[in-house]
């Protein structure tokens, strides 16, 4: 696992918490105890009855609904086709304030993260009737694009899936940029300066050496992005027309209007099925570029 | 360590305290008869408690406790209490049409032997008291639309709503996954006399709407959507809750609604099965039921149409005059058949779904 890149893992900021040094084996597994009781109680434990909900009557019919009618299986893709925008979209503006705020002074740096952070403690309500706000028909987007004289009549801005992904890729770019910054500030700044002294550019040098040492951010911030824009309900409800039909609304079509539980239970094993599926994808394409190993 | 602990639990001690007396002075509340329901909130709560709880806990020192939720947050949440056995709540109010179905008898109690006490009653409506629950009011999803200039014609009917020659500008529907409303309404546009009209003809009615799909701008998914697209221009005509539209036209917008274009539905109040305090419950119900006075005053802030004729005389002329009632509702309100539209409930989403995507 290590052997291309020895110094790199044995640096202090990579993998070794200093804390390995005060807990004994045995001590860690008694603190980490009440988070693994938590979440068999809290988690594991509510999705096993929801999985076995989902085959009540002994019998997978619900399931043949959900591959049969082609409704679930055109609104399944179409919310992986958004929550797919959503995540390059995410990572494209994502990437560069990440890098920014890992490359800036303390201040700045301070001040940069409080412009991530604050959105991010925002509900997401409060963001999305924001996007309301400036998407409507006569908001300021639109009074702005008629005053500059760029459209004559105001533009369908609101309920429509370009809003939703816009909305989306807002509320979930803390998501994307956290786990990138860290991932380049543990990267120590002497490589890239290695790179440049070894007569690499500064284009290369960041092909070469940052942006594969960002992977392992990248790969976290792509995946917690992803995972949480399939699941997403409020915004697509608020800023989403009757074209973007996700799959959290179905669900919840099925829940609480239909009171339908095993079919519901049905589509969100599907999607949970969908969303490990995509997980360990990400890990089996992440894992297989070359040298990235010593890293992750 | 030691003096940061301090530091903190000094901090904390008015919190503590403030704790504590809170925990002493919701004692004796604990100890006295009470009664919860859950309610939409709002706006909607307070005339509720105003008119209904304060004079209720008056009568008969019963306390009444509300809980906010969306009824489809309701609908879904009795049904799991019931299904745990853990029911915190008494009672809880729901759509007309649910109310019927077997889903919501499958969880509230059969209110039928409660209800015989008002069989006599000559001033409230024959549907005031039934097995799912006890009327709280109506109201009615109707054609609303911008009012032009003294003189131009005004849009009536629903085959007026569909007819963008006659009466151009944009339309709005709503889509909260109850859809009976839109398909009924293209049925109706499209000649379906109201006596036939359901069971509805749900191919005969996705082909009228894809007719007026392109002049469709909105498809609103809360009342307050429709409200905020109607104040933006958003669209002129539209299929919208009286409530809203009432709200509207008090705010001093231009919109007027034709009462040849509307449904009544109503909500009703439902007991749970298993409910704690089901004595208290039943009375609150009771005193809705025989107190006129209540529902008027009520009403009159909401906009609703009470149960009670005696009600409806005492609400003031204005609130009166825009109410569907009497020769309205006689000749021309549509009043749903809930138990089909229970039973194909499932099937009608599922085409409007395919279809609206």
């Amino acid at each position: 696992m290590t052997r291309s890149l020895t110094p790199l893992s044995s640096s202090p900021s990579f993998r070794r918490s200093s804390s390995a040094r005060f807990y004994s084996p045995t001590a860690s597994l008694a603190l980490v105890t009440p988070l693994i009781a938590a979440l068999l109680a809290g988690f594991l434990y509510p999705v096993a009855r929801l999985i076995a909900l989902s085959f009540s009557g002994g019998t997978l019919s619900h399931y043949r609904r959900v591959f049969t009618e082609p409704l679930h299986l055109d609104v399944l893709f179409g919310t992986i086709e958004v929550a797919f925008v959503v995540t390059v979209a995410s990572l494209l503006l994502g990437f560069p304030v990440a890098y920014l705020m890992a490359r800036l002074s303390k201040g700045l740096a301070m001040a940069v993260a409080a412009c991530v952070f604050i959105p991010l403690w925002t509900s997401v309500l409060v963001r999305s009737y924001a996007w309301v706000v400036l998407l409507q028909r006569n908001g300021i987007i639109n009074g702005l694009l008629i005053d500059t004289g760029v459209t004559e009549g105001p533009l369908k801005l609101i309920y429509t899936e370009g809003a939703v992904i816009l909305a989306m890729t807002h509320v979930l770019m803390p998501f994307m940029i956290l786990p990138i910054y860290s991932a380049l500030r543990a990267l120590p700044p002497d490589y890239v300066r290695a790179a440049r002294n070894l007569g690499a550019g500064p284009i290369r040098a960041f092909v070469a050496v940052t942006l594969p040492l960002s992977l392992p951010g990248v790969f976290a911030g792509s995946v917690m992005c992803f995972v949480l824009a399939l699941g997403f309900y409020i915004t697509p409800a608020l800023v989403g027309g009757p074209g973007s039909m996700l799959m959290a609304t179905l669900i919840g079509q099925q829940t609480t209007v239909l009171l339908d539980w095993p079919f519901a239970a049905a589509l969100s094993t599907v999607l949970l099925a969908v969303t490990l599926l995509f997980v360990l994808l990400f890990r089996r394409m992440l894992s297989l570029s070359k040298g990235l190993n010593s890293v992750y | 360590m030691t003096s940061l602990l301090s530091r903190s639990t000094t901090g904390l001690r008015p919190i503590i305290a403030g704790l504590l007396s809170l925990i002493v002075l919701s004692l004796p509340t604990f100890a006295a008869e009470r009664v919860i329901i859950a309610s939409t909130g709002g706006a909607y709560d307070k005339a509720l408690r105003a008119a209904w709880f304060d004079p209720f806990t008056k009568a008969t020192g019963i306390e009444v406790v509300t809980v906010a939720a969306t009824n489809a947050e309701m609908r879904a949440k009795a049904a799991a209490m019931v299904k745990t056995g853990t029911v915190s709540w008494d009672l809880y109010l729901d759509g007309e049409i649910q109310a019927a179905s077997k889903a919501h008898l499958e969880v509230t109690e059969d209110l039928t032997e409660f209800c015989r006490q008002f069989a006599d009653r000559e001033d409230l409506s024959a549907n005031a008291c039934s097995a799912g629950g006890a009327l709280l009011q109506s109201t009615a999803t109707l054609l609303a639309y911008r009012t032009g200039k003294p003189g131009e014609p005004v849009p009536e009917t629903w085959a007026d709503m569909w007819d963008t020659e006659k009466f151009p500008g944009e339309r709005a529907f709503p889509n909260f996954d109850d859809p009976w409303r839109v398909m009924a309404a293209a049925l109706l546009a499209d000649g379906v006399k109201r006596d036939e009209l359901f069971p509805l003809d749900i191919d005969r009615a996705l082909a009228k709407l894809e007719q007026i799909r392109p002049s469709v701008s909105l498809w609103w998914k809360t009342g307050d959507q429709s409200v905020q697209g109607f104040r933006n221009g958003e669209y002129s005509l539209g299929q919208i809750w009286l409530t809203r539209a009432k709200a509207m036209h008090n705010e001093g917008l231009p919109v007027a609604w034709s009462y040849k274009a509307s449904f009544l539905v109503g909500d009703r109040i439902a007991l749970l099965k298993g409910a704690l305090h089901r004595e208290n419950a039943l009375k609150l119900m009771a005193f809705w039921l025989n107190s006129p006075a209540a529902q008027a005053k009520a009403c009159e802030v909401l906009s609703c149409t009470p149960p009670s004729s005696e009600a409806i005389a005492m609400m003031s002329d204005e609130a009166r005059k825009t109410m569907p009632q009497g020769d309205d509702v006689r000749d021309y309100v549509i009043i749903p058949d809930a138990e089909w539209i229970n039973a194909n409930a499932a099937m009608m989403l599922q085409r409007w779904n395919e279809w609206i995507r």
